[in-house]
């Protein structure tokens, strides 16, 4: 059905994550690997491309709250960036730009991350 | 049956009481008749002593076909019959002149006593020459697989000829009748020693056994021939007794003569071919099991045990393991008689050498001390053999065999584990399909109960309410979508409502969809706002709900004698109202419950109160619409949404949502419902209002609002 896939960059301190597909309860598990992978090796400056993300469902969006709050307990973050405005209008129903720093492009939450260091 | 048996019983008991009567009577006879040279009491001795034979036979023939005996067993007791024979031959002239010499001197009538001796002693060589004559015959019907008792019957028939005109020896001239029974009865002992089938069916060990068991009888056989010549006292016992005991004796030995050296010459050209004949045999067992196996139900474990057992027969190795492949890497998933590290290492080894070719992997047999490099084992494995597990083309892993010690696969070997490995692949295939299915079966029987949940959360019916048309539809997914709204009659003029949407599917979302309606109910029957309602069901939430799982929600009052609706929302969709035709989203904001549970929560979340107006439509819905997917993966999305309210919010609550419902099943037939649908729509009418009144009861027949 639904097909998911990420591909990580590394870019000194932080990791872009690219997402691309649909991200529902089938593929959620993916996506939580690739945050446990992440966490598990201490990298916590981490930002989430949207730009190929086509569909979110809630599952999906259970995964960014499973993470954040370890991440942030180690002085990282998720920075999400490049929403298509269906996508972000998930997002926002739910509240999420409350939680999260929601950018345009990858460069700003890139840049983000760099003025805090 | 029972009357059978008794006549049976009769029959034996009946022919062993004949026999000793008869063996009575002969004892009788000797004692007063005995030496004679009268024709007609020789003549009348023969017929008794033929006839003892011939009962004793039977009786002990009776005792032989009732138990199943082993081969072997019978070559042994032939052995140990002979050896006591010989043993009574030999020492005849020494003992029993010794007795006989010494009674003589001391005893008045010391012709009884020498003839008792002579009875028991001829009576000890008729028993075992019975028992041989039975043991012949057993081995003759063994094994034949076509009728022959013909052949065998017209020897003992011979036997009988030669025997009863044994005593004609005793009259000179008259010979040469019993000599030509005698020499036809060799010959068709010769013709009837031919055929021995039944070593075929013993194993090397067996066969070498009886190889070294038929030399030592062979022996015996001829010795004991040879000592009961002329001269001897056993002679003069047993021909003076009966010459047609001597030819039985004679006759018997020559059988065990040929016999035997044509069983010596069968087993020993058997011998070189018996560990391939050996192989086949088991190859064939195995195979016969293996394939009962396939068809059985088995757990995919214990098929992979068993598979590993029957490789180690099929290829006469030690040791066998099963390694699947799983990401590219190796998994042990059956292990016999090799450790687990040693199989993974070792799988690992050989795999890296051969850089996985599935050419050199199905052709060789490898040679471990020949290798370089061998890894550290606990033991020492001198050859090893692997087969690929396939599926159609595809490598689901290799099973693996090893042999410890010296000895080295043969060709045969290596063709008998490939072809016992499609075998296997079938078989593991089968089994891993049945397994999925059964998983496949639970998933469903979860999933119904989790749809049953839902169906009782759910309201059954709407609440009535003066100058409030209501309508609810649900339509479930077939994966539980965890949807779920509700109404509270506080009082006749004050209705709460609810919807919300638990994240996730299946039996868990239904179960937090539970605790989510149990939380609403019991707060909504407390004197709070909806926010403080919202901010109290975070709180009781954070129990439940674990950190992936959150729940959207939107909580709000109908107060219907005030014309307001107070409303507050938790991350859901916002409520729609169509006034004038066009919608407004009503949209108050609040992050969705289980996000986060610290006061923060309280601070986002945001009351709105509404004052409402004569037909406004309010509608409450869940993503499962505008959600909805067509054929091209299309959003059903708001503004078709809206598109079909503000056409249709001139009728009925009701009618609304059979609009909606029958835009969205347009749009997204051909295609599965992915996540639960939910639509609550609200109308609301001045009260006393006729003449929209009556508009309106008469549009909506189905409508459960009661109007005054």
């Amino acid at each position: 059905m639904a097909e998911f896939s990420t591909s990580i960059k590394d870019q000194g301190n932080i990791n872009v994550v690219y997402l691309r597909g649909f991200l529902d309860a089938h593929t959620a598990p993916s996506l939580e690997n690739t945050f446990s992978g992440l966490v598990d090796k201490g990298r916590y400056q981490i930002v989430v491309n949207f730009k190929d993300l086509a569909y979110i469902s809630s599952a999906g969006l259970g995964v960014f709250m499973a993470f954040i709050e370890k991440i942030r307990e180690n002085n990282g973050d998720i920075k999400l960036t490049s929403m298509s405005d269906k996508v972000f209008n998930i997002f926002d129903l739910l509240g999420f730009p409350l939680l999260y720093e929601i950018f345009k492009t990858e460069e700003e939450a890139v840049k983000k991350f760099n003025e805090i260091k | 049956m029972i009357s059978n048996i008794s006549a049976e019983n009769l029959m034996k008991n009946l022919k062993i009481q004949l026999l000793l009567v008869i063996a009575a009577t002969l004892f009788i006879f000797i004692l007063f008749f005995f030496p004679t040279e009268s024709f007609w009491l020789i003549l009348l001795n023969e017929v008794l002593v033929i006839s003892a034979v011939i009962l004793l036979l039977l009786s002990i023939h009776d005792f032989i076909t009732a138990g199943k005996f082993n081969l072997l067993s019978l070559v042994m007791n032939l052995g140990i019959l002979n050896a006591i024979m010989f043993f009574f031959i030999t020492f005849s002239d020494s003992i029993l002149n010794l007795i006989y010499n010494n009674l003589g001197d001391k005893i008045k009538n010391p012709d009884l006593i020498y003839t008792i001796i002579s009875f028991f002693y001829i009576s000890i060589f008729v028993s075992s020459l019975s028992y041989i004559y039975l043991t012949f015959r057993q081995f003759y019907f063994t094994g034949q697989k076509r009728e022959r008792s013909l052949y065998f019957n017209t020897m003992t028939i011979f036997f009988l000829l030669s025997v009863a005109t044994a005593f004609i020896d005793k009259f000179p001239g008259q010979s040469y009748i019993n000599h030509t029974f005698l020499i036809i009865s060799i010959i068709l002992i010769g013709i009837n020693s031919i055929r021995i089938s039944w070593i075929a069916f013993l194993s090397k060990k067996e066969k070498v056994q009886l190889l070294i068991l038929s030399i030592v009888i062979l022996t015996l056989f001829i010795l004991n021939l040879i000592k009961s010549g002329d001269d001897t006292t056993h002679y003069k016992i047993l021909n003076g007794f009966s010459p047609a005991l001597n030819n039985f004796l004679q006759l018997m030995m020559i059988y065990g003569i040929v016999y035997f050296s044509i069983l010596f010459f069968t087993t020993l050209f058997h011998i070189p071919t018996a560990e391939a004949y050996d192989r086949k045999a088991k190859e064939v067992s195995s195979l016969q099991y293996f394939s009962r196996l396939i068809t059985q139900v088995l757990d995919f474990n214990d098929l992979a045990e068993t598979i590993t057992d029957i490789a180690i027969k099929v290829c006469n190795a030690d040791t066998s393991w099963i390694a699947l492949t799983h990401d590219g890497n190796q998994k042990i998933i059956a292990n016999k008689n090799i450790g687990f590290v040693d199989a993974g290492t070792l799988t690992k080894y050989i795999l890296n050498e051969t850089n996985s070719s599935l050419e050199k992997i199905e052709k060789a047999v490898f040679r471990l001390n020949s290798l370089r490099n061998v890894p550290q084992l606990t033991e020492k494995y001198s050859s090893l053999a692997i087969s690929v597990l396939r599926v159609h083309t595809e490598i689901k892993g290799y099973l693996f065999a090893a042999k410890k010690g010296d000895s080295i696969f043969d060709d045969e070997d290596k063709d008998a584990l490939n072809t016992f490995t499609d075998y296997a692949s079938v078989a593991m295939e089968n089994a891993k399909l049945l397994e999925e299915s059964i998983e496949k079966e639970r998933l469903e029987k979860e999933l119904d109960v989790a749809r049953e949940i839902q169906r009782k959360i759910l309201p059954s019916k709407n609440p009535e309410y003066n100058g409030l048309s209501i309508s609810s539809t649900f339509i479930p997914a077939f994966e539980v979508g965890g949807d779920y709204y509700d109404f509270f009659e506080i009082n006749e003029n004050q209705l709460g409502f609810v919807i919300a949407d638990v994240s996730g599917k299946g039996i868990t979302a239904a179960f937090i969809m539970a605790e989510v309606k149990g939380i609403f109910e019991s707060l909504s029957q407390t004197s709070l706002s909806p926010k403080e309602i919202l901010i109290n069901a975070n709180r009781i939430l954070r129990r439940t709900l674990d950190r992936k799982s959150f729940v959207s929600a939107a909580f709000g009052f109908l107060d219907l004698k005030e014309e307001k609706m107070f409303l507050a929302r938790a991350g859901h969709c916002p409520i729609l109202l169509i006034r004038d035709g066009a919608t407004q989203d009503i949209r108050p904001s609040g992050l969705g419950l289980g996000l986060n549970y610290t006061s923060y929560f309280a601070s986002t979340l945001e009351e709105i109160k509404l004052d409402l107006k004569e037909n406004d439509v309010l509608v409450l819905f869940t993503d499962g619409i505008t959600e909805a997917k067509n054929l091209e993966k299309e959003d059903f999305g708001e503004s078709n949404f809206e598109k079909i309210l503000i056409e249709n919010s001139h009728l009925s609550a009701q009618e609304i949502s059979n609009e909606v419902i029958k835009g969205v099943t347009l749009f997204s037939q051909d295609t599965t419902q992915h996540d639960d649908i939910t639509l609550v729509i609200f109308k609301w009418k001045q009260k006393f209002n006729l003449i929209g009144e009556q508009e309106w009861q008469n549009s909506a027949p189905q409508s459960k609002t009661r109007v005054i």
